[in-house]
């Protein structure tokens, strides 16, 4: 049984755990719509997986099942080799401290400072003292340029200033995941560099990363991996830089086309 | 026409005992429709199929039916029905009770459902609890966008108070007619029982701007 595979390969491996999220056979519905379907996905530690495809291929739900914002409607999904999401016994709140989610749409809280922001998750999810949660918010806002802005509103911040307060207020809770969904999309282009420069340090530090993006350069650069969807199906699998050079299918090729 | 100033004057001092009661009315009223709207409102929204069931009945039920009934239901009828009698004055304030707290359901439910959807999921994957969304993120939000329906309930419920006039409550409207009672003079004293309610709502309303400007609604 894979439980006991799985066991064994995070007991066996030090440093780095192997199968940070696993997806075995997972579909997931809503109502009559197929949106995943038969998913067969391994994330190791340290990887930054750049996912690409077609609108409404399934990008977003796959990344929302990690986190438990979507349920599973069948197969396994485990996480860190320890929360089985598809148990509703499974603390959900566990798993979301050990995954960030940075959203499209920022989604910062409008009444709060950046620092609060920030400062938000570490305070109620991680129970640290609220001196304690402002000096991390404090940290990650300096490292993610920020630092004279704690105490703005969000509404007195950039597009991109606000994405990049989202990406510290997801890290402040201490994830060992992060998860993007489209973080620049609604980015004017002049200001996409800022966030793609912040995740880009990120993965160098060695975060492991699942990003759901039309940066082709970024997944290049960045990903170690890149998987392209295709109405709710993992229909690519590898190494970004030889999936450009060679594209593996007419339907890759014409779908860069169309992001280019 | 004969407008009598001194008639004005001389009502003054028995017209201020019925305002007090009329605020005094208003006061309790909406403290304690707010309190009970946040309940019904919060049940309409979160409540489970039985809880959000009464409160929509109730809610429908207030809404569905005139303040003067309601309050000469329990004034009257309440007594006949259960043996347990209660004061005029008691009863007037728990009928603003009822009737404001049915309003503010709606103003609650109204606002807590307006706020983007997209932020409790942020709060949700940072790994909040659903009770830490409500108390730090939805409510504070939810409880900006409430202010001002929540000021315009007031200054309704304060105009309502006139007519517990039918259960004989001391307040503005009835010191006003219990005056005409006696003197006659329709005219002087229906201008000034108007004018304090204006210039009681005129006064509301003005703090209700400067509480809305104040706080950033969002
Ligand atoms: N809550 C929902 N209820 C019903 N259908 C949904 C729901 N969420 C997503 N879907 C459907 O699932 C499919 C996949 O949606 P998803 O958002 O995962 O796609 P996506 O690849 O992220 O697309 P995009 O690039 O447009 O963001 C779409 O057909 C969408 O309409
Ligand atoms: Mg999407």
């Amino acid at each position: 049984m894979t439980d006991t595979e799985t066991t064994i390969e995070a007991a066996g491996n030090g440093a780095k755990m192997k199968g940070l999220v696993r997806f075995q056979h997972v579909d997931k519905n809503f109502g009559e719509v197929k949106v995943l379907k038969d998913i067969e996905l391994t994330i190791d530690q340290g990887e930054v997986v750049v996912i690409v495809g077609p609108s409404g291929s399934g990008k977003s739900t796959l990344l929302r099942c990690i986190n438990g914002l979507e349920t599973i409607s069948a197969g396994r999904l485990i996480i860190e080799n320890q929360f089985d999401m598809s148990d509703p016994k499974t603390d959900l709140r566990k798993v979301r401290v050990e995954a960030g989610m940075v959203f499209q749409q920022f989604n910062l809280f409008p009444h709060m400072t950046a620092r609060e922001n920030v400062a938000f998750g570490a305070r109620r999810a991680r129970g640290k003292a609220k001196d304690e949660a402002l000096a991390t918010a404090d940290e990650l806002l300096a490292r993610v340029g920020l630092a004279d802005r704690g105490g703005h509103y969000p509404d007195e911040l950039s597009g991109g200033q606000q994405q990049r307060v989202a990406i510290a207020r997801a890290l402040a809770v201490g994830p060992k995941l992060m998860l993007f969904d489209e973080p620049t999309s609604a980015l004017d282009p002049e200001l996409r560099g800022e966030v793609l420069g912040v995740m880009r340090a990120l993965a160098l530090e060695g975060m492991t990363m699942i990003v759901v993006t039309h940066e082709m350069a970024f997944a290049n650069s960045v990903g170690t991996r890149l998987i392209f969807m295709d109405d709710g199906r993992i229909a690519h699998d590898g190494d970004p830089a030889e999936m450009f050079a060679n594209p593996p299918s007419d339907r890759f090729r014409d779908f860069m086309k169309d992001v280019a | 026409m004969d407008f009598q100033f001194d008639v004005v004057v001389d009502s003054i001092p028995v017209l201020m005992e019925g305002l007090a009661l009329t605020l005094q009315i208003t006061f309790l009223g909406v403290v304690g429709g707010i309190a009970l709207g946040v309940l019904a409102g919060l049940a309409r929204v979160y409540g489970n199929v039985l809880i959000n069931g009464i409160a929509m009945i109730y809610i429908e039920v207030i809404r569905g039916t005139p303040l003067v009934v309601q309050v000469m239901f329990i004034y009257f009828a309440l007594p006949l029905a259960t043996g347990l009698r209660v004061a005029a004055l008691y009863a007037a304030i728990f009928a603003i009770v009822l009737n404001s707290g049915a309003y503010i359901a709606e103003i609650v439910r109204g606002a807590v459902l307006s706020i983007n959807k997209g932020l409790i999921e942020a709060g949700k994957a940072l790994g909040v609890s659903s009770w830490q969304n409500i108390v730090y993120i939805v409510g504070p939000l939810a409880f900006r966008r409430m202010v001002p329906p929540l000021g315009n309930q007031v200054i309704i419920s304060l105009k309502d108070t006139s007519l517990f006039i039918v259960i004989g409550v001391g307040e503005l409207t009835r010191q006003g007619q219990e005056i005409i009672a006696t003197n006659f003079r329709a005219l002087e004293v229906w201008t000034s029982v108007a004018l304090i309610y204006l210039a009681v709502t005129t006064i509301l309303a003005y703090l209700l701007r400067l509480l809305e400007r104040r706080i950033r609604i969002l």
